[in-house]
């Protein structure tokens, strides 16, 4: 798709350059004769850049930005212009030097007296130059006016009576004459082409004063360029009015004038990076650099070699092969370092400041989250943000790790991260950093694996939250069900016992007096019920103390109560989160049961009393201690518990020291 | 005595009524939540409520909180609520507010003298509490504050004092004359610094008072 108008651009400015080269081929030729107006060889570099230098850049710029008509219009008029150029020297050759050695002598003449297309052009950058399109449509008339009066002159030029000098002795080819009534034509036409140069500049002028930042200077550039057209036309004139002829400086002005349009055009886009050509030449520069600086190593290498071990042997091509393959990556970077110091400052810094924060990453002195500020720097964009994708739920986080939805796309643009291939992240900066396309993928991809990893950190450092979250969550359920496994005990099975032993004790009191002897019977089963009950009762309160909703201090001293030795209770009245309460309960009574199991105290110490806004406990015991929270998983289960509210626990137990647990937990309340 | 029984559990409310029936009262009222527990005391006014603690919707306090209420707007009406299990949260404050009140683990049924007569008790304006809220106000540890210079017979008594038994209840079960008794309690009430009383309710009531106290 892209290829047609490649292909078609540089058709053109090679076609044109070729039509140049033949022209300077040609004058050479002439130059041989003696034929008087030919080989100027001074002139060359002139004519030849006057149409190489629009051809190419224009070729450059129409292959970049094949739908704005800056580089078509300089392609072609290069092309236009060659033929002019060219058509001089063939007419010398074919009329004068050697008569009849070519076809179409006098045609020629008629084509090189054709040199108003020297301002075509450069008119028509000068009215759509940098977009391609007009300031506004109030331009329209004027551009018309423009094309109107080049076409005329066109018209009067071809249709003349006797054709320009040199060549005002050949006649005039064409069939057709201007009539002798419409002679003031003639004159009409070349003020109107001035006219409409004049109206070139002024659109020029319209635009630079309506523009801004970039784009005036960019204006400015072809301004100064613009200034030249109508100066060199007056320069024209007053020459041919003061010496008759107009002289080779005066040709000479005209020629530089075409290249120094095409250049500042140039400079205009590489400049100011329109078009992305910055890039493009950058490529060139570099590997132009490296191709040069590897045949050099090439030589000397395969000359030295052919020098030790015998010329023209296979070991000094080999060995120069390998030297330059060795060396092609470092050149290639240095190369790279050195046409971006020069060329692309910005590109240079920035990948710097990048790649040397990669090394302080690697070397552990900085943490790779600060990846974000130091693109932010390297892009000299104070607003970019960083955000990191997280494909497990498809969403992003910010350097702090907080999860962000949907990327916000408010201001500025996106622009996404890769890391072989895979999206890691976005990147929203300064829309008009889109203009910089190789400043942002390079410096991108300088820090693509320093975003890689501070996206690995961010993304495990949220599933650890996760799974923070989820064992609490986890834990929570579990004293929920508890909760409601009392409950069933309570509400289910107990009320069924009750209700039994209610049936048994109005059958009893109903017994008619002939079978009192039943009476021992129910009795012994109505306390077996109460026992059966009373067991189902300690059992509940072992899943969840029933005393829990009265607090937590009401649970522990039932706890103290049914404990087999004396537990000194002293706790808040506070009421707390249920789950803090319930955590608390169960780590005293899992610390009391560990405690009454393995280290034979005398007595056991709790403490759960309200500390900075948390909740401090302490279970103490005077026991043997030399517990290790490794061996029993009574200790660890303590562990898991607390740290699923979010608290920490710590477990001194020296041996023959009793054992002394403390944990705390945070109450936001 | 007129009753209302207000308990979910279809079986067992029946089976209260069946024993309260058998032992010669009228229950004119069997509901199943606390709502309908007000609308039939407000309707019938009965000596007594039989309450369960946990019913619909939510089983958490219902019948506590309605017993609250019916203390508060029908005095007249006693009010003993049966619970599943020993949760003080209210309990204590409704028997110390005042007499007409009881609260007993449900199992206590079972004994079904000892029920009858802490209904009877409770719709006379007594008092009824659960041995083992008792044993939790009487709490080991306690045994080093005043309540250590107890003997072991005193703290029996001190124990059926507070479930609200008179003197003579009291006498009956631990097998003593109800002079010895009242010695007893002369001596707790001594040795607690509380004022000696003729009427069993306000003894409670100032023994009660004492234990929450000293135990909060």
């Amino acid at each position: 798709m892209r290829l047609a108008p490649r292909l078609f651009a540089w058709g053109f400015a090679l076609s044109a350059v070729a039509v140049s080269a033949g022209g300077l081929l040609l004058d050479h030729i002439a130059a041989a004769k003696h034929v008087s107006g030919s080989g100027t060889v001074w002139l060359y570099p002139f004519l030849f850049g006057s149409v190489s230098v629009p051809a190419v850049v224009g070729a450059l710029i129409a292959t970049r930005r094949p739908r704005n008509s800056i580089g078509w219009i300089l392609v072609l008029g290069a092309l236009s212009l060659a033929p002019v150029l060219a058509a001089s020297p063939y007419a010398w050759v074919t009329l004068r030097a050697n008569p009849g050695s070519l076809p179409g002598g006098s045609w020629a003449a008629l084509l090189s007296s054709l040199w108003p297309a020297f301002f075509a052009w450069p008119l028509a950058v000068a009215f759509v130059f940098p977009d391609g399109r007009l300031p506004s449509p109030r331009w329209r008339p004027y551009a018309l006016f423009a094309v109107g009066s080049f076409a005329l002159l066109l018209l009067v030029l071809v249709t003349a009576k006797r054709l320009e000098h040199p060549f005002s002795d050949v006649p005039n080819p064409f069939p057709v004459r201007l009539p002798d009534a419409l002679a003031l034509l003639r004159t009409f036409a070349w003020l109107a082409m001035f006219a409409s140069l004049f109206a070139g500049t002024a659109a020029v002028r319209s635009r630079y004063r309506r523009s801004a930042g970039i784009k005036r200077l960019q204006m400015l550039w072809l301004a100064y360029a613009a200034l030249l057209i109508p100066l060199g036309v007056v320069c024209f004139l007053l020459w041919g009015l003061l010496f008759g002829e107009p002289g080779e400086a005066v040709v000479a002005f005209l020629l530089g004038m075409q290249a120094a349009v095409a250049l500042a055009v140039g400079i205009a886009v590489t400049r100011y990076r329109l078009y992305e050509i910055d890039r493009l030449i950058n490529r060139t520069l570099v590997y132009a650099v490296v191709t040069a600086a590897l045949g050099l190593v090439y030589g000397v290498v395969s000359v030295v070699a052919g020098v030790l071990v015998g010329r023209g042997s296979a070991w000094a091509t080999a060995l120069g092969a390998i030297f330059v393959a060795l060396a092609f990556r470092p050149l290639r970077t240095r190369a790279q370092a050195v046409v971006d110091w020069r060329f692309a400052r910005p590109r240079y810094e920035g990948l710097r400041r990048v790649r040397s924060f990669v090394d302080d990453v690697r070397d552990g002195r900085r943490e790779p989250e600060e990846i974000g500020t130091v693109l932010a720097a390297a892009l000299r964009d104070p607003s970019a943000e960083l955000l990191f994708r997280l494909p497990a739920s498809d969403t992003y986080a910010n350097s702090a790790g907080h999860v962000v939805a949907e990327p916000p796309d408010r201001e500025g643009a996106l622009t996404p991260v890769e890391h072989r291939g895979q999206e890691i992240g976005l990147l929203r900066h300064r829309r008009d950093l889109l203009d910089r396309p190789d400043l942002l993928h390079s410096i991108l991809d300088a820090a693509s694996l320093a975003i890689e990893i501070a996206r690995l950190r961010v993304e495990v450092r949220l599933q650890l939250v996760e799974v923070d979250e989820s064992r609490a969550r986890i834990v929570q359920a579990g004293y929920e069900e508890r909760r409601r496994l009392e409950r069933d005990l309570h509400d289910g099975a107990q009320q069924r016992l009750v209700t039994l032993g209610i049936v048994l004790r109005r059958l009893q009191r109903s017994l008619p007096h002939e079978a009192q002897v039943l009476r021992p019977a129910l009795d012994s089963a109505v306390d077996e019920i109460g026992r059966a009950i009373a067991d189902l009762r300690t059992i509940a309160a072992g899943v969840r103390p029933p005393r829990l909703d009265d607090g937590l201090a009401a649970a522990l001293a039932d706890l103290a109560r049914s404990a087999p030795l004396p537990v000194d209770v002293e706790a808040t009245e506070e009421r707390l989160p249920p789950h803090v309460e319930a955590a608390a309960y169960f780590v005293v009574c899992e610390a009391v049961t560990n405690a009454v199991k393995h280290a034979s105290p005398s007595r056991v110490r709790v403490e759960a009393m309200l500390a900075d806004g948390g909740l401090r406990l302490l279970v103490a015991d005077d026991g043997v201690g030399g517990a290790n929270t490794a061996r029993g998983t009574g200790l660890v289960g303590l562990a898991d518990r607390v740290e699923a509210q979010g608290g920490t626990l710590v477990i001194q137990s020296p041996p023959g020291g009793g054992t002394r647990i403390e944990a705390e937990f945070p109450c936001e309340s | 005595m007129r009753i209302v029984i207000a308990e979910d559990t279809v079986l067992l409310r029946e089976g209260l009524a069946g024993l309260l029936e058998d032992a010669g009262h009228e229950v004119v009222a069997r509901v199943g939540d606390a709502e309908a527990l007000l609308a039939v005391v407000s309707e019938h006014e009965p000596d007594l409520a039989v309450v369960d603690v946990r019913m619909p919707p939510d089983y958490e306090d219902e019948g506590m909180r309605a017993a609250a209420v019916i203390r508060q707007e029908h005095p007249d009406t006693a009010v003993l609520v049966l619970s599943q299990h020993v949760e003080t949260r209210h309990a204590l404050e409704l028997v110390g507010a005042g007499g007409g009140f009881g609260y007993l683990l449900k199992d206590r049924v079972l004994d079904v003298d000892d029920f009858l007569d802490a209904a009877r008790r409770v719709s006379e304006g007594g008092s009824a509490l659960d041995p083992e809220v008792v044993a939790m106000l009487i709490s080991p540890k306690r045994q080093e504050d005043t309540l250590g210079e107890l003997t072991p017979r005193e703290e029996e008594v001190l124990a059926l004092m507070a479930e609200g038994r008179t003197n003579a209840a009291i006498a009956k079960r631990l097998w003593l004359t109800e002079r010895t008794v009242e010695t007893h309690v002369r001596s707790i009430l001594g040795k607690l610094g509380l004022p000696v009383s003729g009427d069993d309710h306000r003894r409670v009531l100032a023994v009660l008072t004492y234990l929450r106290a000293s135990t909060a």
